[in-house]
């Protein structure tokens, strides 16, 4: 760690050690966050007969915990950057393991969606902003790694929750199950504990060598100042007139619009091609288990100095991928084939994953990053949203599922060329910048760009080339 | 009910929709002929029936100008069905009619299965109220009315909502394809399987269902095992943690 070089900051991030237990933290409480709306689906047909309601009408609950989730990014953001990450991740598990024990004695499901869809959504906002931004606290070499091990919690948690769910359903019935499975997401608050503060600010000045004390100083002011500005707004729409910014959201929101859809239908679409239904659910099971391997194997490979500088390009490529095992789904009939489209998929779905909060990060920078992921989850809120259902039209209206594979592959794949094409041209117009600026000011003044854009590219460059050599003793030393 | 089989090219089934004293009702169109090596067939039925079967055979080389023809029913000769039959048209035609009032409910499964088995216990908790539902296929005849039944040891009796009208109550659905029983204020010793009757004119068919029911205790139990968990973990952690902050203010930097 100490032959690092000093970073224009000044606070340098662990970059290991106690960070990997904040990555362990991080997998735990993003794991719940992504697989609980998806694995209280195997209660539902019990709820439904229970509480006399349609399918319909139960699904809802998935969907209002998945927007609420998402839509709480701002808030989440806010919270975070004023309290910090371990505070806001205990209080997001305390709310998830509250609001399930509550949802446990409902009786009408206007009860459920208010306890487990608004205010259990909520608390997983809580939990994936913070535990997002505090693995870009604590590192920057090996950020893709931490990034990809922690977004593996969500097939992780998801194939542990699965069969869990059905023998606690068999065992005590649906409301036993939601209680129980409310104890489990308390668990977050241990992954909030772990989630230790990087720089607390009392302890700073006590162990910091006296060389460090007077630059950090100047810079944490300034950057409390700064943070106060921020969080006064819930929605900072200044991001909008950042080029990267808008580049990332246009690409992403056309990958959310189309991810979700195959997942919803690809059972029926098995079963409608004539697969019997216990191997149909078989696939699904197979995607999820590729995934778990897919996205820590991916934040490797980002993390290789060969893909680390582009890893833009690395991210539009992963979601060409993705779009391409969509657009050949259609011509697959036997089940052996689909167990492959399954499996690629899941290689698809996982690399887009492991980059999605990365590539932010890569472009914004730790200190705009928590606001930044707040704005970027409201908007693809919608898309979201919108993305199934639209598929499901599709397939009601034309009677045929190769439509619903054509549209979101096709809509995936827009958005990955124009990520790579418009990353093409933002980073020719940074070099223009940069060479401009620099012609103009003296390389002093370098040290005041941090809040503009292009610094965290160029910081992550000078670091990664600099740090090159202590990234390559480092990895065969530890882990 | 078969004529002699190994004789049979074609077995025709008429049947003959029979409402009480009313006969005046045309035949209905014939089931499609049974080939010689289909042996049974399967006839779904929800009122008694008049049923025709015809068998026809084309005779073999040695072309007698009549035989002797009888049926069976279940390897048994039934009786007075021994007949003379002519040949005629190059072909033996032998007849049998009966009415079917009886036979049919226990020959042909002809009572429509219920379409929604459960073959997982319904578990619910005690003070609370437990639905149990029964449907029956939308594609399949409507029954005339449900019956509800407890089992209680081998014997089963019927649930009767008069005697105990807060406890159980039976809705049924409009078109009579869905039935569901309310049990209110659920004890321990509701639990056990119950049985729902879709009553046919021919018969009733049954579809069982187990229920159980369980303390709030059950699931609370674990709950508290995984909050003491998580507690003494948050402890643990904090703890080491400020145990580790004092060595390093301690030994300094």
């Amino acid at each position: 760690m100490s032959s690092a070089p000093k970073d224009v900051l000044g606070n340098k991030p662990p970059d290991g050690g106690w960070g990997w237990m904040v990555v362990f933290g991080a997998h735990i409480s993003i794991g719940f966050a992504y697989s609980t709306p998806k694995a209280l689906s195997i209660f539902f047909k019990e709820i439904q007969m229970d509480l006399g309601a349609s399918y319909s009408e139960i699904a809802w609950i998935s969907s209002i915990m998945l927007a609420v989730m998402y839509a709480g990014g701002p808030v989440s953001s806010v919270l975070v950057t004023r309290f910090g990450s371990r505070p806001i991740v205990m209080t997001g598990g305390l709310m998830c393991g509250v609001s399930m024990a509550t949802a446990s004695f409902g009786t009408s499901i206007i009860y459920l969606y208010f306890c487990i869809g608004i205010i259990g959504g909520f608390g997983l906002s809580l939990n994936l902003n913070a535990s997002l931004t505090i693995i870009s606290k604590y590192f920057l070499v090996r950020r893709p790694l931490a990034n990809g091990l922690a977004m593996a919690g969500s097939p992780v948690f998801l194939c542990f929750l699965a069969p869990v769910n059905q023998y606690l359903l068999a065992t005590f019935g649906w409301r036993g199950s939601v209680l129980i499975l409310g104890g489990m997401m308390l668990n977050c608050c241990v992954a909030g504990a772990l989630m230790r503060p990087v720089t607390p600010p009392d302890k700073w000045t006590s162990f910091a060598l006296q060389t460090k004390v007077e630059q950090p100083n100047e810079h944490n002011t300034k950057i409390k100042r700064s943070f106060g500005k921020n969080a006064k707004k819930f929605l900072d729409l200044s991001f909008f007139k950042d080029r990267g910014f808008v580049i990332y959201l246009i690409g992403n929101v056309m990958f959310i619009f189309g991810a979700y859809a195959p997942i919803v239908f690809l059972s029926a679409y098995a079963i409608n091609q004539g697969v019997e239904k216990y191997s149909a659910a078989y696939l699904l099971s197979i995607m999820g288990f590729v995934d778990m391997f897919i996205r820590p194997a991916t934040g490797l490979i980002a993390n290789s100095k060969w893909i680390r500088p582009r890893i833009q390009y690395f991210f539009s490529f992963a979601m060409v991928f993705n779009a391409t095992c969509h657009l050949l789904c259609p011509l697959i009939k036997s089940y052996t084939f689909l167990v492959v489209y399954a499996a690629f998929f899941g290689i698809g779905f996982g690399m887009v994953f492991a980059l999605i909060f990365e590539c932010l990060m890569d472009l914004m920078g730790s200190q705009r990053f928590p606001s930044a992921v707040g704005l970027v989850t409201i908007v693809e809120c919608f898309p979201m949203l919108l993305g199934p259902p639209a598929a499901g039209l599709l397939v009601d209206v034309f009677g045929d599922y190769k439509y619903l594979f054509f549209m979101c592959g096709s809509v995936i794949m827009t958005g990955g060329l124009f990520l790579f094409v418009m990353n093409i041209y933002n980073y020719h117009m940074l070099d223009k910048e940069k060479a401009a600026k620099n012609n103009k000011q003296g390389p002093k003044d370098r040290e005041n760009q941090d809040q503009a854009n292009a610094s965290e590219v160029e910081m992550e460059q000078t670091e990664i080339n600099g740090a090159q050599q202590d990234v390559e003793n480092a990895e065969t030393v530890e882990i | 009910m078969t004529c002699m089989s190994t004789f049979c090219v074609f077995l025709h089934l008429f049947l003959l929709t029979s409402e009480a004293s009313s006969s005046t009702q045309p035949p209905l169109a014939p089931i499609t002929p049974l080939k010689t090596d289909v042996r049974s067939i399967k006839i779904e039925l929800v009122n008694p029936v008049n049923l025709t079967l015809e068998c026809t055979w084309t005779g073999n080389q040695n072309k007698l100008p009549n035989i002797t023809s009888y049926w069976t029913k279940d390897g048994e000769e039934i009786q007075n069905s021994q007949l003379s039959v002519q040949f005629h048209n190059g072909q033996y035609n032998i007849k049998q009619v009966q009415h079917f009032v009886s036979i049919v409910s226990r020959s042909f499964p002809s009572v429509p299965q219920i379409g929604e088995v459960r073959d997982k216990p319904i578990i619910s908790y005690m003070g609370d109220s437990a639905v149990l539902t029964c449907k029956m296929d939308d594609k399949k005849p409507k029954p005339n009315t449900w019956n509800w039944y407890r089992h209680n040891g081998t014997e089963k009796e019927q649930i009767n909502v008069t005697v105990e009208p807060h406890r159980y109550e039976i809705k049924n659905k409009e078109e009579k394809t869905e039935t569901r029983l309310v049990v209110n204020n659920l004890t321990e010793a509701d639990s056990g399987l119950y049985s729902c009757g879709a009553v046919y004119a021919i018969g009733t068919t049954m579809s069982h269902v187990e229920l159980k029911v369980i303390a709030f205790m059950e699931p609370l139990k674990p709950f508290i095992v995984i909050m003491v968990e998580v507690v003494v973990l948050v402890a643990a952690i904090l703890l080491y943690e400020k145990s580790q902050s004092k060595k390093k203010v301690t030994t300094g930097s």
